[in-house]
């Protein structure tokens, strides 16, 4: 196949040759390696990179992906990380409006007419900028002769990979992981692996997230070893009785087996203390399947307690020799709509919320292990016991760390057009996308697929969200019906639906609103209320904020309906920097960097300041919070 | 008004101020400043200008968000400019004409009385315009009760502050305070633990922009401690204290290195110039800091400061 640079112009073009997505559990060769979280079965490709940056297409390194391609002029950079960050193209933030504001004059395509197809529209682009990656790995012992997959946890926006001089694949969605099979291309030895990546496509009109304007490999990379039987995807539901005592544990296994191989499969449930409390073991086939199994007197996992569960599936060949192991923690916990109220093991749900963008002051959203767990420190210290993954999938270990502490989740898809419908602060969806827009519909049901694939087997999230700030039509209609055919353990939110209440009915289990002042939201629930009320964003803490809680605190008791919300947000986005007089380390925003047009500071609304140190504003949270810890 | 001291306090009828003297303790009042000038305790002088009224609040950017500099920035002005339109002397509680030259040729180098108070009238800058006084009460042991009274006046845009501010002539190392934890406001105190608490240095709180922090509510005393002075003969670099107390109720004040113009015109931390000064403003009325949306919502209403009502408030300086 040959790759083509019109694809970053074209909506329905939006992934080649790229794996299905699947769920994100992770292998391992031994039970050593398992206890040592470090497998053998994976090898990382982050470090360093050869890089060449373009400032657009035409300037562009065209051929540097051939291995005999003249690379002496490269650079190099650190994978993962941001191109920006790395002293190449400008950092510009803004919130609503599109980042080529004032500067390019760009309509979606297909949006105002079925005709314009936006032909040359990014792939011409005078702001696409472009980032040539070359790196070269050998084969760890431990992976040779096995199926090797490359992922990309997170590239933004747009990328093509060549390996050995072979195309392989294409991917957008900036925060969903891309997998492409690398085996046909591998060789013995050295290989050769090259990633265009082009800081727009069609996606940045779906991409128009209020934070700094990013591009590059800013998340992991790594190969992964798989054995001639695998488990290519894993679905858990762990369900619980009306009882709240029982449990129903159902699995699915979707097996690779290579050229057919035999073997099997084990199964094993432990508890928290290491008790058995079920296992089985069969012949593989293509599919593996424990169907309702009952599990008697569950101990349920909830915020408050966050109980695991451990499964463990042990892959064997034909002679009992194990090929892998996946290991997975999971709780059982029962989440429904009762009478309007959504409750979690039958109790009304209170969410203390609060919105995270990945950031780190000076990595920008190439966040770390450390970052993650710091800010789960700052939420248990601060009585949060939830989180919307604002405004798209986060890094995968955050989910794992979601599960083990016992935060709720809302798990929200990547996607925020809000400048293709607010204008100025107006609702002006005049070249709305997705909308109802055709062309569209297949790439953003694919961001929900993405979404739900890789992470449906996390207890902590209860929700799965639409998106942010993209209006309502047709597609997110659609994207609303994936969740619901595949989903009934979780409730489904989409706040954009109330600027467009055609959709109400076929869009977000709940009524969420943004920013509501509380007599507001009192006049909805006192007015027979269809679906119960959720601040998906609330509390607005930019600068010296977050005054009058109280009055958010005191609709909790008085209406069960309401049932909390998200603070926005959990931290400042400001940049680390070298001040150009005194050469002291200080912070920067929008405007900072010459970038224009800005919404300057407003990107400074956390409960943490940018480098971590909390906001006097935290007490008061953590006060109000910590009256209904649930 | 009753003196609970058994000294007296002396009085000095300058030509262009008021002095006020006893064991350990010397205040100046100037006519010319419109202020106390003067305020030394144990040989160390405590203030740099004259204590004024202050009406501005570095702009928050909830403020910015819902127009509140835009409609109250003749506070701005007032804060900045604003002028002593007259100063009027009591004795023991008893009225007497103004003491400059030629009445107070009829006094001499020993003048005594149990408390003596001298009452500065402002006028503000704004449309209409309003007065503010401040009266300080001194006594035997050096004890200051300051009463500040605002005269509301109907026209008149909302208050972003209301104080009395305090600049100090090097920065403080320390202050302690008899209060709420953390930085409150008066729709923000709930989380807060009533207590003791020691801050060291003047920090300012690292908004991203600058801007209105470090308030302090519902304070029943804070001491200010220093270690140098601008006294070129005075070398000590041994702590020195001033305590600030409530009078008739608590009171909210913050104590940070900057005035609100200061920290209003930067637009990053860094620009901000190297603390010199200690601000201490003791605060009658506090705005709320909002926070439904930094676009347009506004501080709920019942923590707004109605600019067309009175506001009293009062506190005391510990004497000697």
């Amino acid at each position: 196949m040959t790759p083509e640079i019109s694809w970053l112009d074209d909506p329905e073009t939006f992934r080649v040759n790229q794996l299905p997505a699947h769920s994100d559990h992770r292998i391992y060769q031994t039970e050593a390696e398992v206890q040592a979280q470090q497998s053998s079965l994976v090898q990382s490709l982050d470090g360093t990179w050869q890089f060449k940056f373009a400032k657009n297409p035409s300037e562009r390194p065209v051929g540097f992906w051939q291995p005999d391609y003249d690379r002496s002029s490269f650079d190099t950079i650190t994978v993962p990380g941001h191109i920006e960050l790395a002293g190449y193209g400008q950092i510009k933030y803004i919130n609503t409006t599109y980042p080529w504001e004032g500067k390019i004059y760009r309509r979606p395509a297909y949006a105002l007419s079925a005709d314009d197809k936006g032909e040359g529209m990014f792939s011409q682009g005078e702001d696409n900028t472009v980032g040539a990656y070359v790196t070269t790995f050998s084969l760890n012992r431990s992976l040779q002769g096995k199926h090797i997959v490359v992922q990309f946890d997170g590239v933004e926006q747009a990328m093509y990979l060549w390996l050995n001089g072979h195309f392989v694949g294409y991917a957008e969605d900036s925060f969903s992981q891309s997998e492409f099979d690398l085996t046909p291309y591998l060789k013995d030895g050295e290989n050769l692996m090259a990633v265009e990546v082009f800081k727009r496509s069609t996606a940045a009109f779906i991409e128009d997230q209020d934070m700094f304007r990013f591009s590059g490999i800013f998340r992991s990379v790594r190969l992964v070893g798989q054995p001639l039987l695998h488990v290519r995807d894993m679905k858990l539901r762990p369900n619980v009785d009306s009882d709240l005592k029982t449990g129903d544990f159902n699995l699915e296994l979707a097996l690779s087996r290579e050229t057919g191989e035999d073997g099997s499969v084990a199964v094993e449930v432990t508890d928290a203390e290491g008790q058995i409390i079920y296992s089985t073991q069969k012949t593989v086939n293509d599919h593996f399947e424990v169907d309702h199994e009952t599990i008697p007197n569950i101990h349920l996992w909830q915020h408050t307690d966050p109980y695991l569960y451990h499964l463990k599936i042990t892959v064997m060949d034909e002679q009992g020799d194990t090929l892998e192991i996946v290991p997975f923690d999971f709780g059982f916990r029962r989440f429904e709509m009762k009478d309007k109220i959504m409750t979690l093991n039958g109790k009304r749900l209170v969410i203390n919320g609060v919105n995270r963008h990945e950031w780190d002051s000076k990595r920008g959203r190439s966040v770390t292990m450390a970052d993650m767990k710091a800010d789960l420190a700052t939420f248990k210290a601060n009585n949060i016991n939830a989180v919307r993954t604002c405004h798209y999938p986060d890094q995968i270990d955050w989910y794992y760390l979601c599960d083990h502490t016992g935060v709720y989740m809302m798990a929200e898809n990547n996607l925020e057009s809000h400048g293709t419908w607010q204008k100025m602060g107006a609702v002006e969806p005049s070249y709305n996308v997705p909308g109802s827009v055709t062309q569209w519909r297949e790439a953003v049901l694919d961001r929900a697929r993405s979404n739900y694939e890789a992470f449906k087997n996390h207890t902590a999230i209860l929700f799965w969200s639409l998106g942010n700030e993209s209006y309502a039509g047709d597609d997110i209609a659609a994207m609303n019906a994936f969740y619901k055919d595949h989903d009934d353990t979780r409730l489904v939110h989409y706040e954009g639906v109330c600027r467009n209440r055609v959709y109400e009915d076929r869009i977000s289990d709940m009524e969420s609103m943004m920013y509501d002042p509380p007599k507001a939201i009192e006049e909805y629930l006192t007015n027979d209320p269809k679906k119960p009320f959720i601040d998906c964003e609330f509390m607005h803490d930019m600068g010296n904020s977050l005054g009058g809680m109280s009055s958010y605190d005191a609709l909790l008791d008085k209406f069960p309906m309401y049932q909390g919300g998200f603070i926005w947000d959990f931290i400042d986005q400001a940049l680390e920097v070298k001040d150009e007089v005194t050469g002291q380390t200080v912070l920067r925003y929008g405007g900072d960097f010459d970038d224009r047009h800005s919404d300057y500071e407003f990107s400074a609304d956390g409960l943490m300041f940018a480098d971590r140190t909390p906001k006097p504003a935290l007490q008061e949270v953590k006060y109000y919070y910590g009256k209904h810890i649930n | 008004m009753a003196s609970t001291s058994t000294k007296q306090v002396q009085i000095i009828y300058g030509d262009a101020t008021l002095g006020l003297r006893g064991d350990d303790f010397g205040y100046i009042f100037s006519y010319e400043q419109g202020g106390l000038e003067s305020l030394v305790q144990h040989g160390k002088e405590w203030l740099y200008r004259a204590p004024k009224p202050t009406f501005w609040r570095a702009t928050t950017d909830n403020d910015r968000g819902n127009g509140f500099s835009v409609d109250s920035a003749m506070w701005l002005g007032t804060d900045m400019f604003l002028k002593c339109t007259s100063a009027a002397v009591a004795v023991n509680g008893q009225p007497i004409p103004l003491p400059i030259s030629p009445e107070n040729n009829k006094y001499s180098n020993h003048e005594f009385a149990d408390y003596v108070t001298i009452t500065f009238t402002y006028e503000t800058l704004t449309v209409p315009a309003t007065t503010v006084t401040a009266a300080y009460t001194v006594n035997g042991s050096g004890e200051i009760r300051v009463a500040v009274d605002y005269h509301g006046k109907q026209g008149l845009p909302q208050l972003p502050a209301l104080g009395l501010r305090f600049i100090m002539p090097t920065p403080a190392t320390q202050f302690t305070y008899d209060g709420l934890s953390g930085e409150t406001y008066p729709d923000r105190m709930a989380g807060a633990v009533p207590g003791t608490y020691t801050v060291d240095g003047l920090p300012v709180t690292k908004y991203l922009i600058p801007e209105e922090c470090g308030m302090h509510m519902a304070t029943k005393q804070v001491t200010v401690t220093r270690n140098q002075t601008l006294n070129n003969a005075d070398r000590s670099d041994a702590p020195f204290s001033l305590t600030f107390e409530q009078d008739e109720a608590p009171f909210a004040f913050s104590c940070l290195p900057y005035t609100a113009e200061e920290l209003e015109n930067a637009t990053h931390y860094e620009e901000l110039p190297a603390p010199r000064r200690t601000v201490l403003t003791v605060f009658g009325a506090v705005r709320g800091v909002g926070g439904i949306d930094s676009w347009g919502a506004d501080v709920e209403e019942q923590y707004h400061i109605s600019a067309e009502e009175d506001h009293h408030f009062g506190f005391k300086i510990q004497g000697v």
